[in-house]
């Protein structure tokens, strides 16, 4: 940061943490061996409201690629899905999207 | 994740009633005594594991990492919510004793039965990760622990179809 320019000068923020700022959070379930197939699902429904379609094909990559991203949020709404899907059991974590 | 294959077993021989079940006014367990005294016993299991002051590794599985990049943000995150997420845990537990026990209601609502969905797989979760279930098992071995995931296997398999909009 520059100190020796006008000293009565506002601090702009650094371009770069303005954007990493705003880059959304994805949320990301992981493929476990022991959660069912029909109970992953459901839970993708119901946290999420996804139809049995959108539900069934994000189960699919993750028992299939072994992750899907469930969810793209601010910081603070992907840290309540992510805690939501822990309280039924599933391996959720979370990261800034690239 | 595997796939229940136990869910489809036949039904036509025998009058059969699914552990829990859609039923007017809301959802029924149908338990006799030997199973919901074992249903109550593995809650009582986990709540001991979770009120315990020590952490055991066997409750790994259940409270994974958030942050797996972060070490602070992850550490702040822990320290917010890793005793909500116990708090959470403890009353499906309750509920599920306070249904599933002597006395419980012979019908339960939506909330009641999430619980219940959820402290079940709780324990699933917890044995499975004991035995090292490994999803490409096509077969389970033949011990008494297996038997028991595959009893919660399957409650958990109908708990869902029973809640499921779809079905």
């Amino acid at each position: 940061m520059p100190t020796t320019l006008e000293p009565t000068r506002e601090v702009t923020p650094d371009v770069d943490d303005v954007a990493a700022t705003d880059r959304p959070w994805i949320v990301i379930v992981w493929n476990d061996p022991v959660n069912l197939m029909s109970y992953v699902t459901f839970v993708f429904q119901k946290l999420f409201g996804f139809s049995l379609e959108k539900a069934t094909e994000l189960m699919m990559d993750v028992h299939e690629k072994g992750k899907a991203v469930v969810a793209r949020a601010s910081r603070e709404e992907a840290e309540m899905h992510v805690y939501r899907l822990h309280e039924h059991s599933l391996w959720a974590t979370m990261e800034q999207d690239r | 994740m595997t796939a229940e294959r136990r869910g489809d077993v036949a039904m036509g021989e025998r009058s059969f009633v699914p552990p829990v079940r859609r039923v007017e006014g809301g959802w029924a367990m149908s338990f006799d005594d030997d199973e919901r005294d074992l249903l109550v016993r593995l809650m009582g299991e986990l709540r001991g594991l979770l009120a315990s002051e020590r952490s055991s590794a066997l409750l790994d599985p259940l409270f994974p990492t958030v942050y797996r990049d972060d070490a602070a943000k992850e550490a702040e995150y822990q320290r917010l919510m890793r005793d909500e997420l116990v708090s959470s845990r403890l009353a499906a537990i309750d509920t599920v004793l306070a249904t599933v026990g002597p006395g419980g209601p012979a019908v339960i609502d939506e909330e009641q039965t999430m619980a219940f969905m959820q402290a079940i797989n709780a324990v699933r979760i917890v044995l499975g990760s004991m035995l090292e279930i490994d999803e490409d098992d096509d077969e389970l071995d033949d011990t008494p622990e297996h038997h028991l995931y595959t009893f919660l296997s399957w409650v958990l398999e109908w708990t869902v179809r029973a809640l499921s909009p779809n079905r």
